[in-house]
């Protein structure tokens, strides 16, 4: 039987004891990975201007030094112009060299584009997809209703005004399924690189994106390792100030870059603040009680309950995602 | 009603429907997710002609084959 005692619940639970032995250990797996166990020579990866790329590209360095990584940004028809900017700053910090591929030929060759208009039309017919943008998202009002959540979609038109619509089933999917080429299609362009060069691919999504199923199957979910995988959110950023990732990049919004209409990580997915989520989920994780979390957290029992089986379903729900496929059939 | 209800949701989630009883909770228990309450939607519009409004999407309408019956029964009860 286990002796050790459980730490008490408190908002400082997650913060890094150690902050460079830390990244010394990630540093030190990460080689060993790739070098031993991959036999790859170095590592490609997509770079977005966000916080989470940034961050692999900065432990990246020091694992293998710049002139053993490249890093690949794809932009495409929707991205922010920002991300440009800030991708080739964080590179250029670290000496790393970057290229731009532009992903929008391909999606326009897969009817990406066409695809996800045609079903946000059948839903807000007004919707002109050379002049409005859209999104897609969950109501804050919905989410406190305990039910899972529903997508609705949102077109902002040329003049400024907003009109939003719940996505039957059928329209929701078809937005999903064509809104993935976009990150499938960046994957494909960063394993030619990678086998182009002999290196491994280098996944950027964090804790929270592998574990709750925030990321696109054989998409952004498609790499060879992933350095920050059992990072939370707010220790991302800890490792980004301690490595010297600019601050324009450590101040933006984490975005989801992939509707024309900017659209928060909060507002598409997580539904709560990352300083929150990360210790609620910590709490869950490590099966604190809602009793325990609770009073840290400013929040009632039943809310802590509440959102403890929001993860449990999340979880549950997203299996498929970080599934391998199965193929321990009889012969 | 709550068989061709219950039916639905043991065919949409190949779960025995005989362990879906009328106050199992659906979503609390994981055996259906959003796509499930999308389809969900989809069929009681379909079966029993009860669209559903943005404001009545609630676990009390919803959250299990009773709260559903219910729902569907007070919404065509209105319109008939």
């Amino acid at each position: 039987m286990s002796t050790t005692k459980k730490e008490v619940f408190s908002r400082d639970i997650i913060k890094l004891k150690d902050i460079d032995a830390t990244i010394d250990k990630i540093c030190k797996k990460l080689k060993a990975d790739v070098n031993q166990v991959l036999r790859r020579q170095g590592g490609v990866i997509g770079v977005s201007g966000g916080i989470d790329s940034a961050v692999t590209l900065a432990i990246a360095t020091k694992a293998f030094g710049p002139e053993k990584l490249f890093a690949v940004m794809l932009p495409e028809k929707d991205s922010s112009p920002d991300s440009k900017e800030f991708a080739q700053k964080i590179c250029k910090k670290f000496g790393v060299k970057v290229i731009e591929e532009n992903i929008s030929g391909a999606l326009d060759g897969f009817q990406c584009y066409q695809r996800r208009d045609e079903a946000v039309k059948n839903v807000i017919p007004e919707f002109n997809p050379a002049t409005d943008k859209m999104k897609i998202g969950i109501p804050t009002e919905l989410i406190k209703k305990n039910l899972p959540a529903v997508f609705y979609v949102t077109v902002i038109f040329a003049d400024g005004t907003e009109k939003s619509a719940r996505l039957p089933m059928a329209e929701y999917l078809q937005i999903v399924a064509a809104s993935n080429f976009k990150q499938r299609c960046r994957m494909s362009m960063l394993y030619y690189h990678a086998e182009a060069l002999h290196y491994a691919v280098l996944g950027t999504p964090n804790k929270h994106e592998v574990q709750q199923g925030f990321f696109v199957k054989y998409g952004d979910g498609g790499a060879d390792v992933m350095p920050i995988g059992n990072l939370y959110k707010t220790q991302v950023y800890e490792i980004a100030r301690h490595l010297g990732v600019p601050d324009e990049i450590i101040n933006r919004t984490p975005t989801t870059d992939t509707y024309s209409a900017e659209q928060t990580q909060e507002e598409f997915f997580y539904q709560m603040p990352f300083e929150d989520m990360d210790l609620l989920w910590y709490g869950w994780e490590n099966e604190y009680t809602p009793e325990e979390v609770a009073p840290a957290m400013g929040l009632s029992v039943e809310e802590v309950i509440k959102v403890f089986r929001n993860f449990e379903r999340k979880m549950k729900t997203t299996d498929y995602l970080r599934r391998a496929p199965i193929h321990d059939y009889p012969c | 009603m709550k068989e061709k209800i219950r039916n639905f949701i043991a065919e949409a989630t190949f779960t025995d429907a005989a362990t879906i009883k009328d106050d199992t909770l659906i979503f609390d228990e994981g055996i259906f997710d959003s796509m499930g309450l999308l389809g969900l939607i989809n069929f009681i519009e379909s079966e029993f002609g009860v669209t559903t409004n943005d404001s009545e999407l609630q676990e009390e309408n919803f959250g299990s084959v009773e709260r559903i019956f219910t729902f569907v029964s007070q919404k065509t009860a209105v319109a008939s």
